[in-house]
């Protein structure tokens, strides 16, 4: 293959639920690397997944590259930075993908100004013309819209992918042998410019992995009224969580918040209790399997993306909900 | 110390998100700008929490002016609602001819800071509601090698007179977590620190009288390369929905919940 690498780029935080939105970066990847007639790299930067070489294997990688050093496991972004621009600098890749993460979108902007390229963050597909000019869809407006982006120049691009944007497919016909290497980056140079005083206390169990999710809006209509969502929740074995505005109010903890600038989850099952489905919201929900929805108005935007709906005041609904959730378990 | 804060006009989300709730969101005959023309202008929130937390450092007691850059068509109604709040100095970057995309943006603004001065401390918002990128502040950061740390719900003074710092408290989805940066620093706001102040009358009267400075992009000494659109919008979609939903029929809550709930334990999503 003659063309720049796609190189789908893993950092940090290599818990349980990575593995998923990679491989998804990975498929997105390697649809782009074979239009652009290139081959597929994943790099990963730091502590690898236990099943890597599956993973790149099943997603058709032909180049697993890794790098390492002891400045890159506090996961703090200027030896981040610092690491992927001598990469690019080594290696000139094309694209570079990441899975958008709190985190990343940080340190792949960054790393834009660092190199002076082209970055798209909010991605939910790329796609490369036959010039090999690459086009970035990114959601606008909280997601009510969808923006086209055309990359320029030579340079590597950087897009960060949401979650949730694309669904993982193993390659199909046979797997690939990915070759491996490493990476050699000189990081004596870097100090951290900021110092983490007191790190964030990671809670127990996080919305992200939640299987179900019992979410309130502002159809709840006043603060006492969320426990509902809450009684809900524990009656299902599952989370509460909560739309933007009742976070804005101080109603519940900004952790609770699901949407585009929340969490992002991907649940079995999604209760959406008095919440009017605005796509700021729906980015953080539209993933669950089943979505059902209770709202008084019949054409609330939450029923277009509901399997089941209710048109009736969650407030009459929800208690009736507790009693016949915990009833006939 | 002096404090920039750079602030973007944006159509007002919620009533782009009112329109598009209501279907009715309509992209002009250019296939990339919304065409409708009742949906005000205004300060993104974002931005305007960035200026709350440099009055809030002001209130605190540090010894600053405040400055709010903004770069745009017509930001003159934006920059007098930022002195009308507080702002000291209020500037506006005109656009180049040659089109612009966020890294042409961020080259003009930090060009700006450091020909007006500098800057002990850069405030943004964590990104504008309409474009959601959150790009423009890490590229201002790596241009002006400043340490960038994002979504902020809380900033503070701390370090020495010679020696300033912040202390910023972000929101992660981890929880808070409370670091510390050496100034000069770049620090973006996110919505998690409170509803802004409004202007007074007396105050707003008296943003009337402010003339911004405006300033062109050939008074910034930029490289060509630095002009150069690296990211260009080329067109902008409403996505459809397909909608599938079975209302669940019922009288009484009562009955409503329990065919719910009966439905979902038939599709095996609940016990």
């Amino acid at each position: 293959m003659t063309s720049a690498a796609v190189v789908v780029c893993t950092w940090r935080g290599v818990r349980g639920e990575i593995p998923e939105e990679t491989e998804a970066a990975l498929t997105l990847g390697r649809k782009v690397s074979s239009a652009l007639g290139a081959d597929l790299h994943w790099l990963v930067v730091g502590t690898a997944p236990e099943a890597d070489a599956e993973i790149a294997a099943r997603q058709g990688v032909a180049a697993l590259e890794r790098i390492e050093d002891a400045k890159l496991a506090g996961g703090q972004a200027d030896a981040f930075v610092e690491a992927m621009a001598q990469y690019c600098a080594q290696r000139s890749p094309r694209l570079l993908l990441f899975n958008q993460t709190f985190d990343t979108r940080l340190v792949a902007a960054r790393l834009a100004g660092r190199l002076g390229s082209g970055a798209v963050m909010n991605g939910v597909d790329v796609e490369a013309e036959a010039g090999g000019r690459l086009r970035v869809t990114a959601a606008a407006y909280g997601g009510d819209t969808r923006v086209v982006y055309e990359l320029a120049g030579e340079k590597s691009c950087i897009v960060a992918l949401l979650a949730n944007a694309v669904v993982p497919q193993p390659v199909e016909g046979a797997a690939s042998s990915p070759t491996r290497s490493d990476v050699a980056v000189d990081l004596s140079g870097v100090e951290e410019r900021i110092r983490v005083l007191e790190p964030a206390r990671a809670e127990g169990l996080r919305l992200e992995d939640a299987e179900i999710i019992v979410a309130g809006g502002r159809g709840l209509s006043s603060p006492e009224n969320y426990k509902l969502v809450e009684q809900l929740a524990e009656a299902l074995g599952g989370m509460a969580g909560a739309s933007r505005p009742l976070v804005d109010d101080g109603w519940v903890d900004s952790s609770r918040q699901v949407g585009l600038t929340g969490k992002i989850t991907r649940p079995g099952l999604y209760i959406a209790a008095g919440i009017s489905g605005a796509s700021q919201h729906m980015a953080g929900c539209a993933a669950a399997k089943t979505i059902a929805a209770i709202n008084t108005d019949p054409d609330a935007a939450i029923f277009r993306y509901a399997r089941y709906g209710i048109v009736g005041d969650c407030l009459e609904i929800l208690p009736e909900l507790i009693r016949a959730a915990k009833q006939g378990r | 110390m002096r404090i920039v804060v750079c602030a973007k006009q944006v159509l007002d989300p919620d009533a782009v998100n009112n329109y598009a709730l209501a279907g009715r969101l309509v992209i002009g005959e250019d296939g990339k700008t919304l065409t409708q023309t009742t949906i005000p202008q205004l300060m993104n929130a974002y931005d305007e929490q960035a200026l709350e937390a440099a009055l809030r450092l002001r209130d605190a007691g540090a010894d600053c002016r405040i400055a709010v850059v903004s770069a745009g068509t017509d930001p003159t109604t934006l920059l007098r609602h930022a002195a009308a709040l507080g702002a000291d100095e209020i500037a506006a970057i005109s656009l180049p001819s040659s089109g612009q995309d966020y890294h042409v943006i961020a080259a003009l603004l930090a060009a700006y800071i450091r020909s007006s001065g500098g800057a002990d401390l850069v405030l943004c918002g964590r990104q504008a509601s309409d474009d959601d990128q959150g790009v423009v502040p890490a590229l201002i950061g790596e241009a002006l090698g400043m340490p960038v740390v994002t979504v902020a719900r809380s900033v503070e003074r701390a370090g020495s007179s010679d020696r300033p710092a912040v202390r910023v408290t972000r929101v992660t989805p981890d929880g808070d977590e409370i670091v510390e940066a050496a100034c000069p620093a770049l620090v973006t706001i996110s919505n998690e620190l409170g509803e802004p102040r409004y202007p007074t009358a007396a105050r707003k009267l008296a943003a009337r009288r402010m003339k911004p400075t405006i300033v062109s992009p050939d008074e910034l000494s930029l490289r060509p390369e630095d002009l150069e659109p690296r990211a260009l919008l080329t067109r902008q979609y409403v996505p459809t929905v397909q909608g599938h939903c079975e209302f669940v029929p019922g009288n009484t809550p009562a009955e409503l919940a329990d065919r719910l709930v009966g439905l979902l334990r038939e599709d095996k999503l609940l016990q």
